[in-house]
Parts: C-alpha cells; structure tokens; sequence
C-alpha cells in the first residue's frame, strides 16, 4: 500500500517539519528480518511488513503502520491488514510508538480522524494539520503510479495486490525483466475503474475485497479489450484473497494467456525466469502461427536438414 | 425441489427434525467421510481452505442422491467464507451440475425483501401454514439450543464423572435417539429427557481434571470430521472441554451485531489486545482465549484451517498472551494432509504438559 499512498504522508508529514525515516527498500536483509520475527503461516507480504518495521524499529519515534479497513463503502480489505499493527506489537519486542487507530477510506470522517490524531502526535497546532491535511491530499491526487508502456511489440498485463506488483524485490524485477525482453507492461492502475463495475456486476455473488475486485475487473478488461497479450498474475502463497480471485479469473479466461507465479520466502529466481521466458516464447509461437495451434516443431525439423 | 446443505457438526440433526416437520424433501449429505474429503479436493482449488473442500464433497455425494438446490449460510465479512457460494457454484456449473444456490445471509446487507424471498424459496413447498412455520422454526432453534446444552454439560461434566466413559455413551445415545424422533415436539421431550439425566450421572467434585478450551476458526471446531474428533480424544483423556464457539452463538451473534449487543463479554476481555474486528472469528478467539483464561481453565488449543486468515493475525496474539499470563495455548492447524498419528501425539504431549503443572502431580524422574 506504501506504494499507493506514500505520497500523501510524506507531503502530509513534511508540512509538519517532522523527521521521516524510510525504511529500505526491500532487500534480503529486510526479508530475513521479516521472516525471523513474523509467525510462521502469514504470507510474504506480512513477513516483508514485519522485516520493514524491524529495520527502523530503533531509529525513530513513531512508525506509522497503517490499519486500512477499506478503502470504498461495502469492500474489504484483507484480514491481515485489519490486524497488521495487532501482529506487530505482538512479534516484534522494543517498538517505539505506533500508530493503532483503523482508517476506512470510505467515510471522511474516519480518515479525518485518522490523519488529524497523527497529526496531534507531532504538533499541536491545529491549523497546522489541516492546511498540510489538504495539501496532502492534493499531491495525492496528482500522483500516478500506473504503468502502460507503449512502444512494445507485447504487452502483458500485470495483475495482483499492487505491493506484489510494485515492490520489486518481491517479484524479482519482473518489470524490468520483461522490459529486457523487449515486452510492454501494464498495470490495473491504467485502467479505468468505472470499468471494473460492469464486471463486478456480472459475478453471482459481489466479491466484497477490494483486491479481488481490482484484478478481477482489470483481468475482464484486458480479456474484452485485447489490450495486452497475456495476463501475468503475481501472487503470495498462502493468500486467501488470491485464492478465491484466481478461480475467478480461471473460469473466465478461456485460451488466453494466463500465468499465475506463486512466491513465497523460498521461491528461486531461476525457475520464475524460466517460467516467465517460457510464457513469452509461447505469446510469441502464438502471434507468429496467427492463432492455429500446431507445435513450430516440425518446421525446424526440415530446415536443418537442407543438405540432403 | 430436493434441499440438501453441507455438513456443520450435528446441525444435520435439528435440521433434519426441522425439514420433516414442514414436509419439505432434503437429502441430508452421508456424513463426511475420507470419500467426501477426496472427492471435495479433487475439485477444489488448490490453495482454499479445508471447509470449503469438505463442503464440496457433501454437495457433489448428495447430487449423487438426487439433490437439486443447495441451501448455504452466507456472510459478509473480510473472510473467505463469504466467497463460497460464488466458487461453489461455479465449479459445479463446471461440472455440469446445475443447481440452485439459496445463499442466507443478514437481511442487513441484501436487503429484507431479498431476504424473506429467499426464504420463501425455500418453504414455498411447505404444506403447513404460515404461523406454522414460524412456530416450528422457533421449535427447532430451541432444539438446537438445547441440545448444545446437553453437549455442553457432558463436555465440563466429563473431567468429573466417576464411571469412566458414561457422559460420552450419554452424548451418543441422545443424538442417536433424536435421529429417530419424527416430530419437533418429540425431539424436545428427549433432550429434556436427556438434560435431567446427565445432571443425574453421577460426579466427583474432587477431582481436579484438566479444563482445556477449544478455541479458533467455527467450522473445525464444530465439525468433528475436520479436526479428527478432537473432542472425543480429550474427553477419554479425562479433560473436561470448553468449545468457545458454537452455532447457537452464531445464530444471537448474527441476529443481535445489528444492535451491537452481540458478544459484549467477548468484546470486552479482548479489548486489551485486539480492539477492532477483523473478519472471521479472530477477534472471538483472542477474546475467548483471555476468558478461559480467567476462568481458570488450564490451557487451550488454537484449531484453524492451513491459510485461515484471521486466525493467522489471532496466533500471533494468542502467542503472546501466553507468554503474558503464563497459559499455555497450542495451535494446531489443519488441512486435507493432516496425518492423525502426529496429531495425536501433539496432543497427548499437551495433555501431559498440562497435566504436570497441576501441581498435584508428582514429577517422576
């Protein structure tokens, strides 16, 4: 979520004149941190939370963990984030002050709250607060994060919680890697999310977590408008959210590409390399044979033979 | 119309009394079995949890029976429970099972209207009248009530009872009675038959057993089949259980969280450690965990399905207030995999550790 909001609390922040301290970006050290403090069944992105926390624990006066509950009226967020600042406290020993108070998105009133009670933590001038509040709103809104590449012959939609598909230690640069193999990339952020309605609409039942509905409405999207050649979905294992909207995405996608990488703390870089080259080499089959499904095998097979 | 509905502990009882009482045609699924497990995971995904896989094994061996419409509890919160009914009904599309999917949930988030024309699906069939029904449904949540009281009471009785053995054959035989009865009014008579005479058996207010609390995730608390019988192995131990959530809070929870009057004492004892909701029963859990705790039971085991969210957020707080108060809590997580020799002998060991603290026990070596 750092990767959506950050904005916001660092022009909020600095209006404040406090002192920011970034942790990292995500590194192994971070990583191993992570794993050594969370419990053992949460998922990746969990244990990466707990390691961020753990490296800056001792540098500083408040870290801010945010307790995102939702972010529109009637969605969810997942379970774990609901519980974040509870797991932290809990796991991580000699913590400085944090930040324990839930934010809904949705109402303006409890983000008010929200912003205004860290706000009091710092300075106590109110005018303050408010007039950093609405600036800080505003570099948030300016702030775009979406990536559609435009000048690649492939295109791949990324799709997955937006800290899987940002934080690129997690999914081992895969931006750059599929960039280095001359393939566009798009992200759910590109499209727009009024979009995502009339799909959502479609479905038996209205999923009520906002990731599900954000990648499952960017997959549709992708799938109707044809604007990408394949779909890479990037996942943690042992997420439940993921587990229900891929066999959403599954039952909709029919031939079209689809590749699901499941990481977790133990997943080698070589073998997503693999995969991801495989499922490239298979668009480019695919575009070449125009869509009739013969192996390229048996081309190569006389071709090499020209001498006799 | 043939109803069925997935297994939940011995729910298949009362609803079972309740159907034949309203002249409704139901299958009640064969009860789970490792058949109902295979065939359950062979068409689940993968990555889902337990309960979901077992659901899907009792839809697909009632289908098999001649089942056509499925009735199904649905909720709303951040966990994944509330995403069943979509997948289920996908797979089972997939399958070429076409089937109606009667989703229940609080008339709060679909709407009322929705909610007593789902209702209506469901009883239309029905030849009593209408005052009939609600009278037999308010009959038949009593015998629900009821017969957790009866289960209840042989569960704390247990670590006291001087004939070794005798609460559970009671529990036994009084579910096996109330499979026979035909009738609603019946059905009352012998759990109230049954609640006199377990007050009768005979116990030893001496005796010092070990109080274990079960706590976590509803369904494999309450589903015997998914957590290997837990109960029953601790009560041949001699303990006497708690289970901390059962289907009768479920149902004042659900009815009353409109007036937030639901839970107040689990709300209130876990004010100090998880202040918020977070979907599923995590919040429940830590709050039964710090109840056990002052009502001087010994310990308590954490049951939750591999990949349980909430319950992942409610280990890590579980942990600590073992650490803080000193009470030892064991998680035991399970899924399709789980082997019961191992999980017996965690158990056991448990049980031992328990029992050694007491301090009435002598250390041997």
């Amino acid at each position: 979520m750092y990767y959506r909001y950050h904005p916001f609390l660092k022009a909020f922040l600095k209006e404040l004149d406090a002192k920011i301290i970034f942790s990292e970006k995500t590194n192994k050290r971070i990583l191993d941190l992570g794993v050594k403090y969370c419990v053992d069944e949460a998922c990746l992105p969990i244990k990466i939370f707990h390691g961020h926390v753990a490296s800056i624990k001792n540098q500083c006066d408040l870290i801010i963990v945010p307790r995102i509950i939702k972010e529109k009226g009637g969605e969810f967020i997942c379970p774990k984030f609901c519980g974040l600042p509870e797991m932290i406290i809990n796991s991580i020993p000699h913590l400085p002050a944090i930040t324990r108070k839930p934010i809904s998105m949705d109402q303006k009133k409890s983000l008010d709250r929200w912003v205004i009670g860290l706000g009091k933590s710092i300075t106590n001038n109110k005018e303050k607060i408010m007039k950093a509040y609405s600036k800080a709103i505003r570099v948030q809104e300016s702030y775009n994060i979406s990536i559609n590449d435009k000048n690649y012959s492939f295109k791949i939609a990324l799709a997955g919680h937006p800290y899987c598909v940002h934080d690129s230690f997690f999914n081992m640069n895969i931006i750059k890697k599929l960039n280095n193999m001359g393939v566009g990339v798009v992200t759910e952020e590109a499209v727009k999310k009024d979009s995502f309605e009339n799909e959502i609409n479609n479905l038996y039942k209205k999923p009520f977590w906002e990731f599900t509905r954000n990648s499952y409405g960017f997959c549709m999207n992708i799938l109707k408008t044809h604007n990408a050649n394949g779909i890479i979905y990037i996942s943690s294992f042992g997420c439940g959210i993921d587990s229900v909207s891929i066999e959403l995405i599954k039952n909709q996608v029919g031939d079209f590409p689809f590749l699901i990488l499941k990481i977790d703390e133990h997943t080698g870089e070589a073998g997503v390399d693999t995969r991801i080259e495989a499922f490239i080499n298979m668009l480019e089959e695919r575009r070449d044979l125009l869509g009739n499904h013969i192996s390229p095998f048996r081309e190569h097979l006389y071709t090499h033979q020209d001498f006799i | 119309m043939v109803i069925t509905f997935p297994h939940f502990g011995s729910t298949y009882i009362p609803i079972k009394i309740l159907f034949d009482e309203l002249g409704i045609e139901y299958i009640v699924p064969p009860l789970n079995s490792n058949d109902t497990l295979e065939i359950g995971t062979l068409y689940s995904p993968e990555e889902m949890c337990l309960p979901f896989k077992i659901m899907m094994g009792n839809y697909i061996q009632s289908i098999e029976e001649g089942a056509d419409t499925i009735v199904l509890v649905g909720s709303n919160g951040p966990c994944r429970f509330g995403e069943y009914c979509e997948l289920q009904k996908n797979i089972l599309d997939n399958l070429g099972y076409h089937l109606d999917f009667i989703v229940l949930e609080s008339p709060q988030v679909i709407g009322k209207e929705e909610f007593k024309s789902k209702v209506y699906k469901i009883v239309r069939h029905s030849s009593r009248s209408s005052t009939d029904r609600w009278r037999i449904l308010g009959k038949s949540i009593t015998v629900v009530r009821l017969m957790e009281q009866v289960e209840n009471k042989v569960l704390l009785r247990n670590g006291y009872e001087v004939n070794k053995g005798e609460h559970k054959r009671i529990l036994y035989q009084c579910k096996n009675e109330l499979l026979k009865t035909g009738s609603i009014d019946k059905a009352l008579s012998v759990l109230k038959y049954y609640n006199k005479r377990i007050e009768k058996t005979p116990v030893d207010l001496k005796k010092n057993p070990v109080k274990i609390a079960l706590l976590g995730e509803i369904y494999t608390i309450i589903e015997p089949f998914s957590n290997f019988n837990i109960v029953d192995k601790l009560m041949d131990f001699g303990a006497s259980v708690k289970k901390g959530l059962s289907v009768t809070w479920w149902l004042t929870d659900a009815f009353l969280r409109p007036l937030k009057l639901n839970s107040i004492n689990i709300r209130k004892a876990s004010m100090a450690y998880m202040p918020y909701y977070i979907g599923g029963h995590g919040r429940e859990c830590v709050g039964e965990a710090l109840l056990a705790n002052k009502e001087k039971f010994d310990g308590a085991i954490q049951l939750f399905p591999m990949g349980c969210m909430p319950e992942i957020v409610a280990k890590v707080i579980l942990q600590k207030i073992s650490k803080d108060r000193d009470f030892p809590i064991m998680t035991l997580i399970l899924d399709e995999m789980t082997g019961e020799a191992g999980y017996n002998t965690r158990i056991e060991a448990f049980f031992d550790l328990l029992e050694r603290r007491q301090e009435n026990v002598l250390f041997r070596c």
